[in-house]
């Protein structure tokens, strides 16, 4: 038997929301981009799910996409954080407050 | 395709001045110039189109309409085209462009090859909105005007040239908008499938509106003409939308203060016909007393203005203020003198504007002043620019036979025969002018032309450049040719403004008799 | 043949390419320029004064002529705006007088300007040669419209030779003066045209051709229709409706405009200020502008459209008592004058003043002549004046004059003649012309229209004074023992000075005898040759300028009613006054040693001295009022409206300025606002979509 398709979206919503939190709360730029990568993976949940749900293949092939791009997201993200701890030796995101008004 | 070639000949001189080195630059621009004044002097000649652009009883002169890409279930067209009202402001733009671009040999030193090319690109962009009759490609023209103008005043203007600039580009940008937002509005409710002012016209006067976006076909034309008169109204300029006007000119180099009153205010004028008058005679009907008021307002307060001003430059700038409100006198007249005559007065104006800024110009390139307490009896030492910075006082003083005259004159029997209530009043306290007029221009001669001579300046003042007092007196050779022979322009005018006339017959009671 | 009518347009076109001539050779090659520029000039006019007395003798003949020469604008749905020519006795004998004084000013400017080395001549006598052109043109205009547009221009060549000394600090101030203040009449006068225009769909004098019409006689048609004969003219119908007045109250208030102009360029009360100090100006053009032509140009004007004004009882009224009150009032300002251009300048706008009350008082005939005479005897009195000028090496105080006389005979005894012409001594020109002016006022006055009467008696009591000043004058000038070391031995003046001296001079005597009316009443001859000539038979196409049909216009719609007074006794009362003013002057200053006598008049001497402070007036009007106004104006626009601008742009800065510290850099910062914004926007469209 399948499951019903609102598991998977409280499943999302959950790992969504973690992420959402991590954002607002964590200072470790590492943290951060964690916490980016948890909402895009609810995204994917999703996606899956209501794939799986239509039986259209599309929203798998999304999903794909998607990974694709937080692949490149994370190599460029790092990179930043990189050089955020080039710059300020630290990596907490507060530190880099530079580029304001 | 005449008008392509004329709009693509000038684009092209313009990059070629840009890419030509700054010794050649203006004897270049000069040379090029006269391509398009030859070749709308060649169409002036040819002219050959009857009745108004926007009716469709009229037939163009150069018309050319070619497909050019639809949006939704509206086709944008090139439509360009030629009638009386618009072929005497291209011969305007053109000559003056000349005139201009001699002008500025003395007094542009710098970057001399990009000034005389955005000049050409602004005079390229003018012919565009003379003679588009696509709302959108007219308002592409419209728009880009400004950009040639930015740069000339931000460039090489005066000490507060950046704030004039941007007062200047923000101010009429936030006016543009105004008057797109009114268009549009009017062209979304109608029941039409293009851009296309003649086709707008006609379903204005056939009043065949389709949703109204809940406002009724009244109230929607009545908003869409007040969005559109804000909008043009900034650039004519009428009080109380006028400050940018003298900011600008003060600080613009001379080349580009006889471009900006002698044409760019008349794109206000020729617009607010074209669209507002043109389009919705019977809004322009019901608020004509509102409308007459603002124009003597114009014309008076304009006129007081130039009366406190201590700058040549400044005085001449309110001035233009003050005539501009007899144009819009002329035009709210709504008959033959007062439509013609609005027409008229834009081109003589155009002239005149330009001739006294060259003028204020020539001065200033070799006093390095402007100020009327600065100078004194300086007609000792140019006497050729005294006697033109004479016959241009007073032609801008309205003398007879020559071309203001002629322009106010109409306006002034227009206005005084028109039917909308108390216009006999506001024609006579318009007219006032003329006296106000005389006073600050009388003032400002008398004190820096005449007198025993002085000149607080460490400058020398010797006689003006050949090429300089070549330019003033040809400008002023056209002023006496166009108010002694008004008919070179007034003809074609009327045939372009007879059957706006006609189509509001309430508004022509009186003047329709009398002597043929 | 050509006839004399063909040649009519060359009759003011010869001056202009005098001008051309002055102006171009003037600028390019003036070594080629004979004399300055005069001896084109004297050409020119000469050429156009042969041809006027052409026209004159065709006019005898009956030669009337009128024609469109120009269309100056081509109304295609509406009314055409034109040039033309129009001669009539009025235009013919205007054209003489013009183009007569304009030859004999060039001559005489050989003597004033070019015999003193003045620099600018080809300015001078190209502004000379404009002059003549635009007043010419002005004379012969057929219509409304070309007479103002003429009248501007000689206004233009006034302020231009007003100037001509610009680099001095006070011609250039009168010529500006001069200018604004006629302006400020002409500002009247153009709505007047324009509403003329608008009225009537023609501004013609006279209606000559086919489906021609003139605007007296539509302004007559609408009239008489008003008072229920005939039908109303339908153009001047629905303007009337457009305007809501009736007739008689709207051609008044036309009338009264097109006065404006005529009081500002006949320098009548209050417009008078500028033409004292026109005296700044050359004296050769003082004579030919500011006392024999353009300031005739307004009265000319009234005489022209006198078929208009002879509907009009009030304009007619209001023009006598202007023109009354003028004579005496700037009489009375001659009185205390130390300068002779200034003492002949309140003379002419005095005598300007007895024209109108003519006009007003119904006697066209009469203003006509006294515009003649007037021309003559002013013009000679100028000239004279410049030559004492040149002999007393420009200085004009007449308490260093004195004794002059002797050293120049020619001068003294043309000037005596313009004197007694002046002072209205028979049988010298002026008396018959102004005697006639003041018969019209009192005949009428006594008559149906007693407002009359008071004109009158200002202008009675105006002879007085004129008497007095003029003798003043003259035997402060010429009389008793020299009083300068410059008088004792005075500068020689040539040929060119004298020969218009005496050729005015024998016309300032003799012009007066055209017209003798109380000569012609008494011993019943037909000799009133001008009253003659002015008449237009009836049945000619010209008849409705004729002074036939003005005196039927005055008759029957101005309530004018002659009282029947006899012509000997009004004329021997004037006579009387001039003779007592004549003879006050001769005792207080025909002496040796004259001293000045004016402190007797006390506190008025002041007054008179100021020119009852008509220019301090009018100079606080323009400087303590308009200009404050103007300055307030400025204040006001730039701190308020283009305060509102600024303000506006301000508001934006400053709200950017603050909304862009959301921006601080702090990425957990922007997340939250992401986040918040998200939540919100859901929110906001699960209300408005009622998902909740």
């Amino acid at each position: 038997m399948a499951v019903a398709v609102e598991y998977y979206l409280l499943l999302s919503a959950a790992v969504f929301c973690t992420g959402v939190f991590g954002v607002l709360t964590r200072e470790n730029a590492l943290m951060f981009l964690i916490s980016v990568e948890l909402m895009l993976n609810a995204a994917n949940i999703n996606l899956v799910a209501f794939s799986h749900f239509y039986g259209n293949i599309t929203g798998q092939v999304f999903s794909l996409f998607v990974m694709g791009l937080a692949a490149a997201e994370v190599a460029v993200g790092l990179g930043i954080v990189l050089v955020l701890y080039r710059n300020f030796d630290d990596v907490d995101v507060r530190n880099a407050t530079t580029m304001r008004w | 395709m005449l008008i392509e070639a004329l709009i693509a000949v000038t684009l092209v001189s313009a990059f070629a001045v840009m890419l030509a080195p700054d010794e050649v630059a203006g004897k270049l621009a000069f040379a090029l110039s006269l391509l398009p004044v030859a070749g709308s002097l060649w169409m002036f000649g040819q002219f050959d189109a009857s009745g108004n652009a926007l009716f469709e009883s009229g037939s163009l002169a150069f018309e050319t309409t070619a497909r050019w890409i639809s949006v939704g279930p509206y086709a944008l067209n090139w439509h360009v085209g030629l009638d009386g009202i618009s072929m005497p402001l291209v011969v305007l733009s053109t000559i003056l462009t000349s005139l201009a671009i001699v002008s500025a040999w003395t007094p542009i030193q710098e970057r001399q090859s990009q000034f005389y090319s955005l000049m050409l690109f602004m005079l390229a962009s003018l012919l565009g909105v003379f003679t588009a009759l696509d709302f959108f490609v007219w308002f592409v023209f419209w728009e880009f005007v400004l950009v040639p103008m930015y740069f000339l005043i931000g460039i090489w203007g005066g000490p507060r040239r950046k704030y004039a600039a941007i007062k200047f580009f923000v101010y009429t940008n936030v006016a543009s908008l105004l008057m797109f937002i009114g268009f549009a509005a009017l062209v979304f409710s109608l029941n039409v499938n293009s851009f296309d002012m003649i086709e707008v016209t006609a379903a204005l006067a056939a009043n065949d509106f389709g949703s109204t976006f809940g406002l009724g076909a009244e109230t929607l034309k009545v908003l869409a003409f007040f969005a559109m008169f804000i909008g043009f109204a900034v650039k004519v300029p009428m009080v109380p939308l006028h400050t940018w006007l003298p900011d600008a000119h003060v600080q613009a180099p001379t080349p580009a203060s006889v471009m900006l009153a002698g044409v760019l205010l008349k794109m206000g004028t020729y617009a607010l016909l074209r669209f507002n008058f043109t389009m919705l005679p019977g809004v322009a009907r019901d608020y004509a007393v509102l409308i007459a008021a603002l124009a003597v307002v114009s014309v008076i307060y304009g006129a007081m203005l130039a009366l406190a001003q201590q700058d040549l430059k400044r005085i001449v700038a309110y001035s233009s203020v003050s005539s501009m409100g007899y144009v819009l006198l002329g035009l709210v007249a709504y008959n033959y003198y007062g439509l013609g005559g609005a027409t008229f007065q834009m081109v003589a104006h155009g002239l005149i504007s330009g001739l006294m800024f060259m003028c204020v110009g020539v001065i200033y390139n070799v006093a390095h002043t402007r100020m009327v307490g600065d100078l004194s009896g300086i007609a000792d030492k140019m006497p050729v620019t005294a006697a033109v910075f004479v016959a241009a006082a007073f032609g801008y003083m309205g003398l007879p036979l020559m071309a203001g005259f002629a322009g106010e004159l109409f306006i002034f029997i227009g206005g005084f025969s028109a039917t909308f209530p108390y216009a006999q009043l506001f024609t006579a306290l318009a007219m006032f002018g003329i006296v106000v007029v005389a006073g600050y221009l009388l003032f400002a001669m008398q004190r820096v032309l005449f007198g025993p001579f002085s000149a607080d300046t460490d400058y020398d003042i010797v006689p003006a450049a050949p090429h300089d007092a070549v330019a003033i007196v040809v400008l002023v050779v056209l002023v006496v040719v166009l108010g002694t022979v008004p008919e070179v322009f007034y003809g074609m005018i009327q045939d372009a403004v007879d059957p706006m006339v006609e189509s509001l017959p309430e508004a022509t009671a009186v003047l329709t008799g009398g002597e043929l | 043949m050509v006839g004399a009518t063909e040649l009519t347009p060359a009759i003011p076109l010869l001056p202009f390419a005098a001008f051309l001539v002055a102006l171009l050779v003037g600028h390019f090659a003036p070594r080629l320029l004979p004399k300055g520029g005069a001896i084109p000039g004297i050409i020119a006019t000469a050429g156009s004064l042969l041809l006027s007395l052409w026209t004159f003798l065709a006019v005898s003949g009956g030669g009337y002529h009128a024609q469109d020469i120009y269309t100056w604008v081509a109304g295609q749905s509406t009314f055409s705006l034109h040039f033309g020519v129009l001669v009539d006795p009025l235009s013919a004998m205007m054209l003489v007088i013009v183009s007569l004084v304009a030859v004999l000013v060039h001559v005489f400017s050989l003597g004033y300007m070019n015999d003193e080395g003045e620099t600018g001549l080809p300015r001078y006598y190209a502004g000379l040669g404009l002059f003549t052109f635009s007043m010419l043109a002005f004379v012969v205009a057929d219509n409304l419209l070309m007479a103002f547009m003429f009248f501007e221009l000689v206004g233009l060549c006034s302020y231009l030779l007003i100037g001509f000394h610009f680099r001095e600090a006070g011609p250039p101030s009168a010529a500006k003066k001069a200018f604004l203040v006629t302006r400020f009449g002409d500002y009247f006068f153009l709505i007047g045209v324009v509403g003329v225009l608008a009225t009537f769909g023609t501004a013609r004098f006279v209606a000559v051709g086919d489906g021609v019409q003139s605007f007296p006689h539509l302004a007559e048609q609408a009239l008489a229709a008003a008072g229920g004969d005939g039908a109303m003219p339908e153009h001047v119908a629905s303007f009337l409706d457009v305007v809501g007045m009736e007739p008689q109250t709207w051609f008044a208030v036309l009338g009264l405009l097109v006065l404006g102009g005529v009081v500002g360029k006949s320098a009548q009360f209050p417009l008078h200020t500028w033409l004292p100090d026109a005296m700044e100006g050359p004296t050769p053009v003082s004579a030919l502008i500011h006392a024999a032509t353009m300031v005739a140009a307004g009265v000319y004007l009234v005489a022209r459209m006198y078929g208009f004004y002879a509907l009009l009882p009030t304009v007619l009224a209001v023009i006598a008592l202007v023109g009354g009150f003028t004579a005496l009032f700037a009489a009375t300002m001659g009185v205390v004058k130390d300068e002779l251009k200034q003492v002949l300048a309140y003379s002419t706008i005095s005598q300007y003043g007895y024209m109108m009350l003519g006009l007003g008082a119904g006697g066209y005939v009469a203003a006509t002549f006294h515009l003649m005479t007037h021309a003559f005897f002013k013009a000679l009195l100028f000239l004279g004046a410049g030559s004492v000028i040149i002999a007393m090496h420009h200085n004009e105080d007449m308490w260093d004059m004195g004794g002059l006389k002797e050293k120049m005979p020619v001068t003294y005894y043309t000037f005596l003649s313009g004197s007694l012409a002046l002072a209205g001594i028979v049988p010298f020109a002026g008396f018959w012309s102004k005697d006639e002016v003041l018969y019209y006022a009192v005949n009428y006055g006594l008559g149906e229209s007693p407002i009359l009467l008071a004109a009158y008696a200002m202008g009675l009591l105006a002879v007085f004074f004129t008497g007095f000043y003029t003798f003043r004058m003259v035997f402060l000038t010429f009389h008793g023992e020299p009083r300068s070391d410059t008088a004792r031995d005075p500068h020689g003046v040539r040929w060119n000075v004298k020969l218009p001296l005496v050729v005015l001079g024998v016309l300032a005597a003799t012009a007066g005898l055209v017209n003798m009316t109380p000569v012609a009443k008494v011993t019943g001859l037909h000799i009133e040759f001008l009253h003659q000539w002015l008449v237009i038979p009836e049945g000619s196409e010209f008849a409705a300028l004729g002074y036939d049909h003005y005196h039927h216009l005055l008759e029957a719609f101005a309530g004018y009613g002659a009282a029947g007074v006899g012509t000997l006794a009004p004329a021997a009362v004037s006579l009387a006054l001039a003779f007592g003013g004549a003879g006050l002057a001769w005792v207080l200053y025909n002496v040796d040693s004259p001293t000045e006598h004016t402190e007797k008049l006390g506190g008025v001497k002041t007054v008179l001295y100021n020119n009852y402070y008509q220019d301090e007036y009018q100079v606080w009007l323009a400087e303590g009022v308009t200009l404050p106004l103007a300055r307030a104006a400025d204040t006001f626009d730039q701190g308020i409206v283009d305060g509102v601008v600024n303000g506006v742009s301000s508001v934006s800065l400053f709200a950017g300025s603050r909304l862009k510290r959301i921006q601080d850099g702090l990425v957990t910062h922007y997340a939250a606002l992401l986040t918040l914004s998200l939540v919100v926007l859901l929110v906001a469209f699960g209300l408005l979509g009622g998902w909740f």
